[in-house]
């Protein structure tokens, strides 16, 4: 729920002009209590999103990224939104081989009428975000954690090719 | 007559309409082919085939584009070709094909494991039929091919060209293992061991590129997001997440384009097991598109085409 | 000076020196070896290969930070810090021709009208203590370029091989400070075993390659761009290796943006690379892998000895053959401009 007791966090939200972005609005115009933890970037169309944004974001440091579009069947370019769907699928799918935990990132779709919709979708969102904490940084941050890492390296630990040569 | 005699003559019969015939011949030591460029009959006597000649030639092709060129492919090869000619990357009537049925091909990275003194040390080495004599440093020792396959050879299903002008050799009835034992451990692992892994040996990759410009569906190159100053997507910054963004764009932009030929990872000069990643993403797009990029001409890659109703994405309701 | 170190010894010499120095050593690094910074609990991988990488990075980072800007509001003026390496670096376990990649840097980054502070900092707080090389690889050729495999130019200390441990020479005042900890031993006669060692290595080498002619012939191949179309063929344009090669010095500088501060790095660069000549008017003077490769064989044997008293910027070690993705030999191509009859 709202981050009263908690530091906030960041979540990056892509959401798409004509639907989303719009719901985002009518719940904001219903006055429907959301979370504060989640920064929007207003995008065209889901389409528009290149899975690239998502990955980009977490490797910055965003602790969630959540993504919303037109309903599919409802793009307002007709067939953005199925190009969308394949990409950022996919995207999701990709995450586990990477140790990033793919909850962190979501995509779902919200009209601009779904306003109570939205509200359930960023509270939920935010919610799991808390619940997973703040996302690791890729750079170790310190010394140690580096040297850490130098140490875990030399003795080959977490390495699938290390040790045996046969696949 | 051995297959090296019948590729010589396939090509020997070609060679005066093509600017140049693409295969490989021994490199700096008994130990490595390197790509050869056959323009003459002359050429053509260093061509060799064989367990060492591992290089993916159709990396060549988009930089001969507009020119006619012949292609030495194996069945792995070949499915890159496909996908470059679904692709609309080059030309099927640039394009001689002079399709190998193959045997196998070696990993350096297996061998260098292998053998009892570092391969820099090679002296000489035999090819035998299921074997590899190696001398090194003094010291002879045999390794059973076997041991020392790629791990791409293992899975492979495709061991003859797909695609051919020429088909040289005899076919084989492919027996591929079901999966690698390195990829299903790597995926069993937490995401905290896997986050670290990736973490520790991003540590080390110099960004070279290599295994992009090995790449032969990386056809970008001189244009690569990553190397674009504005948008700036990944920083000069020689960092584990920089490196790995780099790693997250091939991938991003490789996802049901990829043929598996494992060129990144052979390229790479500091043995990152990239692969892992690849295979992974193969992996989902033949779950959710039953798709496998460069098995078939006429197929478009999933990501560039839709369906109004996905049998296998569920719809994200909240 | 002349001593003796036992190959535990030569391990806690480098934890020791890690407490107050930045230590880097080849270690094992899942199936490879690469310079690492050496921590208590690691143990070296001298012997199994010559590591991937080069120890240039020692007195040239890959990426280093020559300053920081902060502001702390938008408003206020910004802060402007300059980064100065700190802090002593020791490179424990390179081969003789690592440590001589440096000394093709120097001419350059010390002249008499521009000093680079950041390199010549670290140049001076870095100590190599080189490993001779008791046999070459198929890919060695630093006596072709008027080295050896137990050349002590560019190192401080260097180490030989001999039964269980290594005798130690120091070459330079700096290395000899090193050789008085207590963990080196009298070397006896053992001198004598590492010369017949030393002096056998390089008669392995067998005879050296003349490279006298290759300025001049290289040059004479400048305009022929059919030449190097041939030669680069299979070259594939990556970047592996002027970034594994012990001379390459070439930089780029950016700037980074981080929100309210940001940061100039200076980061390796490669001739290879499209993007390396590519001017602001779109216009790309190198726009083939033909050129570039033209350039990087030409600077190495052609243009950087015209410069500096004939030195080829070249030590031999030979990653660039051994790592290229496509077996491209830097050695065939010199020999080809050098046999080419005209």
């Amino acid at each position: 729920m709202p981050a009263q007791d908690v530091r906030e966090l960041r979540i990056v939200g892509f959401l798409c002009n004509w639907c989303s972005y719009g719901g985002a609005d009518t719940a904001g115009v219903g006055r429907f209590t959301q979370p504060t933890d989640l920064r929007i970037i207003r995008v065209p169309c889901s389409g528009r999103i290149d899975p690239l944004f998502i990955v980009r974001a977490l490797m910055n440091g965003a602790d969630g990224v959540l993504v919303s579009g037109c309903h599919p069947r409802d793009c307002h370019y007709a067939e953005g939104n199925f190009y969308a769907r394949r990409r950022l699928e996919m995207l999701k799918r990709f995450l586990p081989i990477t140790g990033i935990d793919e909850r962190r990132f979501e995509y779902t779709w919200v009209s601009a009428s779904e306003g109570q919709r939205w509200q359930h979708v960023v509270t939920e969102f935010t919610r799991r975000i808390h619940e997973l904490g703040p996302a690791p940084s890729f750079n170790p941050k310190s010394d140690v954690d580096w040297n850490a890492l130098a140490v875990q390296a030399s003795q080959g630990q977490g390495c699938p090719c290390h040790g045996s040569i046969q696949a | 007559m051995s297959q090296l005699d019948d590729l010589k003559t396939a090509i020997k019969s070609r060679l005066g309409d093509l600017e140049c015939v693409i295969g490989w011949e021994q490199g700096y030591d008994p130990l490595h082919a390197t790509p050869l460029f056959i323009r003459s009959e002359a050429d053509l006597d260093r061509l060799i085939i064989g367990p060492l000649a591992v290089h993916n030639l159709a990396t060549y092709l988009t930089g001969w584009k507009g020119k006619k060129v012949g292609v030495v492919v194996k069945g792995c090869d070949s499915k890159s070709v496909i996908e470059l000619l679904n692709e609309k990357l080059i030309n099927r009537d640039d394009v001689v094909i002079f399709g190998l049925c193959c045997d196998g091909v070696v990993s350096q990275r297996k061998i260098r494991a292998a053998l009892p003194a570092d391969p820099g040390f090679v002296e000489s080495v035999e090819i035998g039929a299921d074997s590899l004599k190696v001398t090194v440093a003094g010291q002879a020792a045999t390794l059973r091919l076997d041991d020392v396959r790629a791990d791409k050879c293992r899975v492979c299903d495709t061991p003859d060209a797909l695609v051919s002008d020429f088909l040289i050799g005899k076919a084989h009835t492919p027996a591929p293992a079901p999966s690698l034992k390195c990829q299903d451990e790597f995926e069993a692992k937490s995401d905290a061991e896997k986050f670290a892994f990736w973490q520790e040996t991003m540590g080390r990759c110099i960004r070279c590129y290599a295994c992009r410009n090995a790449c032969p569906m990386c056809v970008c190159r001189d244009y690569c997001i990553a190397t674009s100053r504005d948008p700036l997507w990944v920083s000069q910054e020689n960092l584990p997440s920089e490196n790995m963004m780099f790693q997250m764009i091939h991938v991003s932009h490789l996802a049901g384009r990829c043929t598996e030929c494992g060129e990144c990872e052979r390229a790479c000069p500091v043995d990152i097991p990239l692969m892992l990643l690849r295979r992974y993403m193969n992996k989902q797009v033949r779950d959710v598109f039953q798709h496998e990029a460069g098995k078939a001409l006429d197929q478009t890659p999933p990501l560039l085409t839709f369906k109004v109703e996905e049998e296998r994405i569920n719809e994200r309701g909240w | 000076m002349e001593k003796f170190i036992t190959k535990e010894n030569l391990n806690r010499l480098a934890a020791e020196l890690a407490a107050t120095c930045r230590v880097l050593a080849p270690v094992a690094d899942c199936g490879t070896v690469t310079f690492r910074r050496f921590q208590p609990g690691m143990v070296m991988d001298l012997h199994s290969r010559m590591a991937a990488v080069s120890p240039k990075a020692a007195t040239f980072p890959q990426t280093e930070t020559l300053l920081v800007v902060k502001r702390e509001i938008p408003e206020k003026k910004p802060e402007i810090i300059e980064t100065l390496p700190e802090g002593k670096n020791v490179v424990i376990g390179c081969r003789p021709c690592g440590a001589r990649g440096k000394l093709i840097f120097d001419p350059v980054y010390e002249t008499d009208k521009i000093k680079d502070p950041y390199y010549l900092q670290r140049r001076k707080n870095t100590v190599f203590i080189s490993l001779a090389c008791d046999r070459p690889e198929t890919t060695c050729f630093c006596h072709s370029v008027g080295s050896g495999p137990a050349d002590p130019s560019g190192s401080d200390v260097l180490l030989t091989l001999v039964g269980e441990g290594y005798v130690a020479r120091s070459v330079t005042p700096e290395g000899e400070e090193i050789m008085k900890m207590a963990l080196f031993a009298d070397a006896g006669d053992k001198g004598k075993e590492a010369d017949a060692k030393n002096a056998k290595a390089r008669e392995m080498m067998g005879e050296a390659h003349d490279y006298a002619s290759a300025p001049a012939k290289l040059l004479a191949r400048f305009d022929d761009m059919d030449f190097w179309l041939a030669q680069s063929a299979k070259c594939i344009s990556c970047g592996a290796c002027t970034y594994m090669c012990p001379t390459c010095y070439c930089f780029n500088i950016t700037d980074d943006d981080l929100g309210l501060s940001s940061q100039r790095i200076r980061t390796w660069d490669n001739c290879m690379s499209h993007t390396f000549t590519l001017e602001g008017s779109g216009h790309n003077p190198r726009s083939t892998k033909a050129h570039r490769l033209k350039n990087r064989v030409g600077h190495k044997f052609s243009y950087y000895p015209d410069l500096h008293k004939g030195v080829i910027a070249c030590c031999g070690c030979g990653r660039c053959i051994k790592q290229c993705p496509a077996g491209v030999d830097i050695r065939q191509i010199v020999n080809a401009a050098q046999e080419y009859a005209e």
